[in-house]
């Protein structure tokens, strides 16, 4: 039995993606879990296609801090590679990074893909997804975001039933149709991870 | 009741303040407070039971309208970020004077790290600078719990209270839980016996600075239980407000050698000097950790008791947000050994304007028309809104940003030093904020400066909140005494472009102020649908005449 500590996930992407929500959902998942959970998110000018990250906090006991630092993190969910490289130093040595491999070059000086992808494969337990084969294979433009978290779940001490609720509780307003998609989505990147 | 939800701190400031009953809530939209005014009014607006969520045209009068509540008997909640309480300094100073009747609570959020601002003030100071006792939470149940104190607290000594956040604190989500909510409860307005206490002229003012300094003592009663010296096994100690105490909690979890440290920890201001003594007496060595200024330092160092660590001895850096991770360098704890940093060069990803955003539209035709005008070097004054993106290179547009309303006074007196063209561009809620007595002195003064208004109808940053100008903008300038003949009113659209410069080229060249109006709804409020509903109802209505023939020539016809 490992000494009980903080966990600590960061999400990033470009503002825009739907990082923060997704945060949020993983926030939820947590606290439906029953474990103390905080989230930080910056909102304002980051929003405008700028960068963007949150970061969650977990743990069986309660925490104050909503802040991941180096090395703290167990795991990383980037909807966008760029995105990603920028908070690797925030993982453990053990930790996981599921990444889309599908970039936002609208920006200024977006360093070659090549050597973006380079510096992904050689993190230590990074998981690389093709979202926008995904997404097309699914008819659901915005499927790479759940498709990540279902990856994303396989590192996380969440049962698949709490992730279904949580995903269709998410989503409910827009009707089943979409709940359906999103959940296809987040099973579809779950079978991605073995367990 | 007792709910369970996620919420960030300044939303549970919000909750709080619904919860402790009041009448209503004011504020002006600003990062990292916007949020605070929006949960409360969501839960207002729900119950419908007469109270009131109302965005003011800036802060002061947003203060002003609470003060008037709480005049009425009633309890009354302002939100604003910390450069708004600049805004409001005025009404904020003197109503520590007058004394408040219904509870009156100000919620200010500070942005260490200036995430989202122009700086990164501690409003700490500026309460003490006012005789307003301060609540500092550290997590978001503190939020919520501080808030209902503050309600309590201000009826009970009869002051405002602040209440502060910061950003990680105001933009943090975590689980809540609310107590019953009261119903508003009022007073009854101000009785009669008190009336003296409202007017300030010097007479009164004397005798109220000294009835708010002779509150002191029952404040420090009032407070006392919230700041506490806490014994420890070690002759190191710490002093933690704010967020630093939150990070230290979390961090002498994961090094539980840190727990046999003493501990001062502040959660209210003023604070009493005995309990600072009391902690004081039990350390050789201090590390103070706490959001923004070195506040609570200061007045450590000045007892000359002990060795103080912290911002001003270059322990912890001087300016920028605290982070765990800067009371562990400090606090000498090993750090762990993570995966290794990128060693590829990640270029900035800043934010950038929207697609199809008429401000593009509006700044490129600026652009060609200063270029057409002879003077493409001019020097422009902007403001503060999302068009002060256009800041940034490649567009470097604009070349002044101060602070609200800032754009035409600027302007103006670079006009008045002989800087021709003098160019102010400011958006239409930042022009109802502060710009509109600018325009005043720009008419009075009657000197050569463009202004272009930039209208997308909405506050666009903080998130498309109401605009108050609303559908106002041409009369407003006229109003300040503009000639009708030198505004225009443009629609910032690439298949506009051409005229679009050519107006610009003549309010360039009219040898005295005009006003130049580029009017097109935000692109993500349009996609929002935020006014259809109000420009449906205004087409309902039939055009109305605002005098200016640019803008509704049909209803002129």
């Amino acid at each position: 039995m490992t000494q009980p500590r903080t966990h600590g996930i960061v999400v990033s992407g470009v503002g825009g993606q739907g990082a923060l929500s997704l945060a949020q959902i993983l926030l939820e998942a947590l606290r439906r879990t029953g474990l103390h959970a905080l989230q930080s998110e910056i909102h304002g000018m980051s929003q405008r296609g700028g960068s963007v990250h949150a970061h969650v906090c977990y743990a069986d006991f309660p925490i104050t801090s909503p802040i991941i630092d180096d090395g703290c993190a167990d795991l990383l969910i980037a909807l966008e590679p760029l995105e990603a490289l920028r908070h690797v130093a925030l993982l453990r040595l053990d930790g996981a990074l599921v990444v889309s491999e599908e970039p936002q070059t609208a920006m200024e000086g977006y360093p070659p893909l090549d050597d973006v992808y380079a510096a992904l494969k050689a993190v230590p337990g990074a998981h690389l997804l093709d979202t926008e084969d995904l997404a097309r294979r699914l008819a659901h433009r915005q499927a790479g975001g759940m498709a990540l978290l279902g990856m994303a779940s396989r590192f996380l001490p969440v049962s698949e039933t709490t992730w279904r609720v949580v995903i269709a509780e998410r989503f409910r307003a827009k009707g089943p149709r979409v709940t359906d998609k999103n959940l296809e989505a987040f099973e579809e990147g779950r079978d991605r991870v073995p367990v | 009741m007792n709910q369970s939800t996620l919420s960030l701190g300044v939303e549970a400031v919000g909750m709080a303040a619904f919860d402790a009953g009041i009448k209503g809530a004011f504020g002006y939209p600003g990062t990292p407070s916007t949020e605070g005014f929006e949960c409360v009014e969501a839960l207002i607006q729900a119950a419908d039971d007469g109270r009131v969520a109302q965005w003011a045209a800036n802060e002061k009068v947003a203060y002003d309208l609470a003060l008037g509540m709480s005049y009425a008997g009633f309890r009354a909640l302002v939100t604003m970020k910390h450069v708004g309480l600049n805004v409001a300094m005025d009404a904020f100073v003197n109503s520590a004077l007058t004394g408040v009747h219904g509870g009156l609570v100000v919620l200010v959020a500070d942005d260490p790290g200036m995430h989202s601002s122009q700086n990164e003030q501690d409003s700490r100071r500026l309460a003490a600078f006012a005789g307003v006792p301060c609540l500092e939470p550290s997590t978001v149940e503190e939020c919520y719990d501080f808030t209902l104190r503050a309600f309590a607290l201000s009826e009970q000594l009869r002051v405002p209270v602040m209440v502060r956040l910061v950003t990680r604190l105001a933009h943090c989500r975590a689980n809540l839980r609310r107590q019953p909510s009261a119903g508003p409860a009022g007073l009854g307005v101000a009785p009669l016996a008190t009336v003296q206490d409202w007017v300030l002229i010097p007479s009164n003012a004397r005798r109220r600075y000294r009835d708010l300094l002779a509150k002191g003592p029952a404040l420090t009663t009032e407070l006392a239980p919230m700041n506490r010296a806490i014994p420890g096994g070690s002759r190191r100690g710490v002093a933690l407000a704010g967020l630093g105490r939150a990070y230290f909690h979390q961090v002498s979890q994961d090094y539980p050698e840190l727990q046999a440290m003493p501990r001062l920890e502040v959660a209210a201001y003023p604070v009493d000097p005995t309990v600072e003594s009391a902690f004081l007496a039990q350390v050789d060595e201090v590390f103070v950790f706490e959001e923004d200024h070195p506040y609570l330092e200061e007045r450590l160092a000045l007892r000359e008791s002990a060795s103080i660590h912290g911002r001003l001895d270059g322990t912890t850096p001087r300016t920028g947000e605290l982070a765990p991770r800067i009371l562990k360098e400090a606090l000498g704890v090993s750090l762990p050994s993570g995966k290794n940093a990128i060693t590829l060069e990640l270029p900035v990803r800043a934010p950038r304007f929207c697609e199809g955003c008429g401000h593009v539209d509006a700044y490129q035709a600026l652009q060609a028309a200063l270029t057409l005008a002879g003077v493409p070097e001019t020097r422009v004054f902007g403001d503060i809104g999302c068009y002060t993106l256009a800041a940034q290179e490649p567009m470097g547009a604009i070349h002044a940003v101060v602070e609200m309303g800032a754009s035409i006074s600027m302007a103006l007196g670079a006009a008045l030093a002989g800087q021709a063209p003098a160019v102010a561009v400011i958006g239409d809620s930042t022009f109802g904020h502060s710009g509109l007595p600018a325009l005043l002195t720009a008419a009075d003064a009657g000197a050569n400066v463009t202004v272009v208004i930039l209208d997308n109808r909405v506050v666009g940053m903080t998130g498309q909140q109401p605009s108050q100008a609303l559908d106002q903008v041409e009369r407003m300038v006229l109003g300040m005494g503009v000639a009708s003949a030198q505004l225009q009113v443009l629609t910032p659209l690439p298949k506009q472009h051409e005229a679009n410069v050519q107006a610009l080229n003549a309010a360039l060249r009219h040898p005295g102020l005009s006003v130049v109006v580029f009017r097109r709804e935000c692109i993500q409020s349009l996609r929002r649908g935020l006014l259809r509903d109000h420009d449906r109802e205004a087409k309902l209505a039939g055009p109305a005449a605002c005098g200016v023939a640019s803008c509704c020539p049909e209803a002129l016809s």
